[in-house]
């Protein structure tokens, strides 16, 4: 899959007279998915990630851009065309109890998709949606029951069952557990990587957990106010970031180990995302970067490559050596592990 | 050590609800002393939020105090009238949620509920209170003070919501501050600039500080002692360093292990299996037992009490290395 | 599948019984279609039975709310009048309901023009005075029960899409919808199986809440002699034809009046208290 220059503006209005602002929720947007892997997506709220996982699965109309799906650019299609294509492709959202109707029992649920796709063989039905619950890792007894008598880590499984009983060939996961316990976040991740692996599937990975992304991608792409900042091989990511905004990210989060404490890496962190309705010119992460230089106030950088499929959009990449705010949370995610 | 801030003993907190009696809270220990941060961390549902909340006396309906005592400075607070509790809530004991926009009143303006509470409390006149909101806001650094101190709630981010709310807090100079998950909401970088705040403010004012989390990257990055609870019950009590070196119990193990760090990707993650029990019925025993690795017969039957396994470490289990 | 189905009635009627006041309506509402359903049995006389040598009496033993100006009992004319004001209610707000609520989803779940058009048009009905403008619907198609219950269905339908309408919006960004248009469910099918089973429980408390002022406008409508015919024993057409006789027989005019009270009092009731266990949040 392929994203090109992908827009999405929302107007905002501001008055029966005045023209509409425009919030630039995803603003020209490009970028990969192999098959087979798993691509992150972080960024803080106000980012555009989740409109961008709206676009891909043309949940919403894009602006303008291109998606290209298996060579065939699914922005232009028609309505019967395009439902071709949603059979495969999946999508999980982060809340499990507002993503399941809540009238619908999990039978019905998971039915659904192959009844609109003209599976109608009850038979065959009932033997797919049984496969796909024991896949899952729920079974027979969980059929009949509602959405509100399953905890949330069951409503997710049966979220994830619905996404990918038609056998996609693409997932969107968007923040699949942000909204789960510690203990159940890990009984998911472990089921997303197994299902991954056993039906080869391709995964865009929303998150703005760093820990969770990097655990499950391979490859991460950091969104900024619609932007992408830098997109990099996930362990690169982490050892070796080059935006001051990706590094920002990764000073700020929490690290599970007291030796190394934040205080220290926090020098980094300035102000608070600006809206995405009239975003700063140049350089959108201008306003909070330390390493600011007038050329970040008019030019907007673009995303280049610094080698090894590492693509920066930074004016300054090659020259800031940003790792004293990062080692800490390599040093963490590589070393610390209770025995 | 010194004599503690505030001391909770065997407090107990239920709900009556129609389905059952919900022990949200049931019988739990601990002190508080001055200048520190004490973390309690744990999973939703297992009481923490309705701790902090018996401790200032606001648990909701139909919940209720059914035991206990909470010494704040030598008096039971469970014992005082409610006239008198009004008095230690916001002077004394104060509370920031984890949502701002529910606790900040939408129909007046910010530098005004700022400046409420010290004209309540101290009968402060109504122009140095304002002054006084204005120079607060100052001091949890939103930028234009003045301007900002006008502002109504709902113009405001997150973020700055919840720096108006802990200027709010602390306008009285209380002595201890509740705060439960204060950074939920809010982005990682502006979680970072919130606890850093937070931190500032309270050396400065010397204020010892109750930080309820579900998550162990805050417990790790502020706290000096932290309390793990487990389905009503703290399981594991000890300074921060030594619990996160060296956690003794098979459930603060477990949640320490199921991060997705110190993994390679993609690598399968330990697992605590099952989950955590309704608070109606409780498992018998130690509640961990149905989902411990480690449970023995007694386990089953009886229920481990708190025992110190190193100096100031307490773990609430039989199994002990 | 009976049992089933005895569990299912018993899992919808026990929190009513629990809520005091919907219990109150609950019972209420009971006797009232137990009248409606047993009056050959309950009711001594045929309504339209005419006793010229009785006339007017006072309430006795044998005429237990007394006889009216043509002799006839008014206990069983007002027995029979169950039949007629629960039927009435009932078919009003089926009408009103099935108006109001596929406008309120189409509004709803389409918004931009479709949602103006329909908003536009809810918003001139309910403008109208109902009353005056039910008058206009009677006189335009003329009297008798079924029309003035047309009449009334067709200006008061506007709650249910206010409030359906609402309901819908703020579902129809609810992630499930969103996974439904995901797994290429159509317009249809989301609007009938995602978004009307999530709307049911409202619909049933503004129809318990809208029967009172259905029985209330048709009564009212007969009061002024547009409704039933007699000898039709309607409360409404009753009240009015006691009304020369009130000051000497004032039971010909009372007793169906009370029944119009207990009735409406009893679907209010029961109607608050479906709201406390359906949708606690929804204020009509």
């Amino acid at each position: 899959m392929t994203v090109e220059g992908l827009r999405k503006y929302f107007p905002v209005k501001k008055g029966f007279f005045k023209k509409p602002d425009w919030i630039r929720a995803v603003d020209d947007v490009t970028f990969q998915v192999f098959k087979g892997e798993t691509l992150g997506i972080v960024g803080e709220s106000g980012s555009g990630k989740t409109t961008l996982a709206k676009l891909i699965l043309r949940l919403i109309d894009p602006t303008t851009g291109k998606i290209y799906f298996d060579g065939t650019d699914i922005v232009g299609v028609s309505k019967k065309e395009l439902r071709k294509y949603r059979r495969r492709m999946g999508i999980v959202f982060q809340d499990p109890s507002a993503s399941l109707n809540p009238r619908m029992s999990i039978e019905e649920t998971l039915r659904r998709p192959l009844i609109v796709h003209g599976i109608k063989d009850r038979e065959e039905v009932r033997r797919r949606v049984l496969d796909i619950l024991q896949k899952v890792g729920l079974g027979k007894e969980h059929m009949k029951k509602y959405p509100h008598q399953l905890s949330g880590g069951q409503q997710q499984r049966v979220a994830i069952a619905r996404a990918i009983i038609l056998n996609p060939d693409l997932v969107v996961l968007d923040e699949p557990t942000s909204s789960l316990d510690v203990s159940i976040q890990a009984q998911i991740l472990n089921l997303l990587v197994k299902l991954q692996h056993d039906l080869n599937l391709t995964y865009i990975f929303i998150s703005h957990d760093l820990l969770t992304v990097r655990y499950v991608s391979d490859r991460i792409a950091v969104m900024y106010l619609g932007k992408l900042v830098e997109i990099a091989e996930a362990d690169e990511l982490f050892y070796n970031a080059k935006h001051p905004y990706t590094a920002t990210l990764l000073s700020a989060a929490p690290i599970p180990n007291p030796e190394v404490r934040y205080v220290k890496r926090f020098s980094l962190v300035r102000g608070e995302p600006p809206s995405p309705i009239n975003p700063p010119p140049g350089c959108r992460f201008h306003p909070r970067c330390p390493y600011a230089i007038s050329r970040c106030r008019t030019k907007e950088p673009v995303l280049k490559d610094v080698g090894g499929g590492h693509y920066v959009a930074c004016h300054r990449a090659e020259e800031l050596d940003l790792s004293e705010y990062t080692s800490g949370l390599w040093k963490i995610i590589t070393e610390s592990r209770v025995s | 050590m010194t004599d503690p801030l505030l001391r909770v003993v065997d407090l107990k907190t239920y709900y009556r609800t129609s389905a059952g009696l919900v022990r949200a809270v049931d019988g739990v220990s601990f002190e508080v002393y001055k200048d520190e941060t004490f973390c309690v961390v744990g999973e939703s549902g297992c009481g923490k939020s309705t701790l902090a909340l018996s401790i200032i006396r606001l648990v909701p309906y139909p919940g209720e105090i059914v035991g206990g005592k909470i010494i704040y400075r030598g008096t039971d607070l469970l014992k005082l009238p409610e006239s008198e509790m009004r008095k230690i809530r916001g002077k004394e004991i104060a509370m920031i949620f984890q949502n701002p926009m529910n606790s900040l009143n939408p129909v007046f303006t910010i530098g005004f509920q700022i400046a409420e509470p010290p004209v309540i409390h101290f009968n402060m006149d109504g122009r140095s209170a304002w002054r006084r909101a204005v120079e607060l806001i100052g001091k949890v650094r939103m930028p234009d003070p003045e301007v900002r101190a006008r502002n109504y709630p709902h113009v405001l981010s997150g973020g700055m919501r919840q720096r108006s709310m802990i200027a709010m807090m602390i306008s009285c100079e209380p002595k201890l501050l509740l705060a439960d998950e204060p950074t939920t909401s809010v982005d990682v970088t502006v979680q970072a600039q919130l606890l850093n705040l937070l931190m500032n403010i309270k050396r400065e004012r010397r204020m010892s500080m109750v930080l309820i989390t579900h998550n162990f990257g805050l417990v790790a990055e502020v706290c000096n002692r932290v309390a793990v609870m487990y389905a009503g019950k703290i399981v594991e009590l000890g300074p921060v360093r030594e619990v996160f070196r060296n956690p003794v119990h098979p459930y603060t193990r477990g949640l320490m292990k199921c991060l997705p760090i110190g993994t390679k990707r993609k690598e399968q993650l330990y697992v605590i299996p099952g989950q955590p029990p309704n608070l109606i019925e409780p498992p018998p025993g130690c509640r961990f037992h149905p989902r411990c690795p480690h449970a023995m017969e007694k386990c089953k039957k009886e229920e481990p009490p708190l025992t110190e396994v190193e100096p100031n470490h307490y773990v609430a289990c039989y199994l002990r290395r | 599948m009976s049992m089933d189905a005895l569990a299912r009635l018993r899992e919808w009627i026990e929190p009513i019984l629990q809520n005091k006041y919907s219990r109150v309506g609950f019972f209420i509402i009971l006797f009232i279609v137990a009248l409606a359903i047993g009056a050959p049995v309950i009711a001594p006389k045929h309504y339209a039975e005419v006793d010229p040598q009785n006339r007017l009496q006072p309430p006795s033993l044998q005429h237990l709310f007394g006889t009216d100006e043509l002799g006839r009992d008014v206990f069983s004319r007002v027995v029979y009048g169950a039949r007629i004001a629960l039927w009435v209610g009932m078919l009003v707000v089926f009408i009103e309901a099935a108006i109001g609520v596929t406008l309120g989803v189409l509004a709803g779940y389409y918004g931009g023009k479709v949602d103006k058009v329909i908003s536009a048009v809810t918003d001139m009905v309910w403008a109208f005075p109902p009353l005056v403008l039910a008058l206009g619907v009677v006189t335009l198609i003329g009297p008798g029960l079924v029309n003035v219950v047309t009449a009334v269905a067709i200006v008061s339908w506007p709650t249910f899409t206010r409030i359906v309408r609402a309901k819908v919006q703020s579902l129809v960004n609810r992630e499930f919808v969103l996974a439904a248009r995901a797994i290429g469910e159509s317009d249809l099918n989301i609007m009938l199986r995602y978004l009307l089973p999530n709307v049911i429980p409202t619909i049933i408390v503004i129809a318990a809440l809208s029967i009172p002022s259905a029985i209330l406008s048709t009564t009212a409508l007969s009061f002024l002699g547009f409704g039933a015919q007699p000898p039709t024993p309607d409360w409404g057409a009753m009240v009015s034809n006691g009304m020369p006789q009130l000051p000497r027989a004032p039971w010909v005019s009372s007793f169906p009046g009370i029944f119009i009270v207990i009735t409406c009092l009893g679907f209010n009731l029961l109607g608050d208290g479906l709201r406390d266990i359906l949708d606690p949040k929804l204020k009509v």
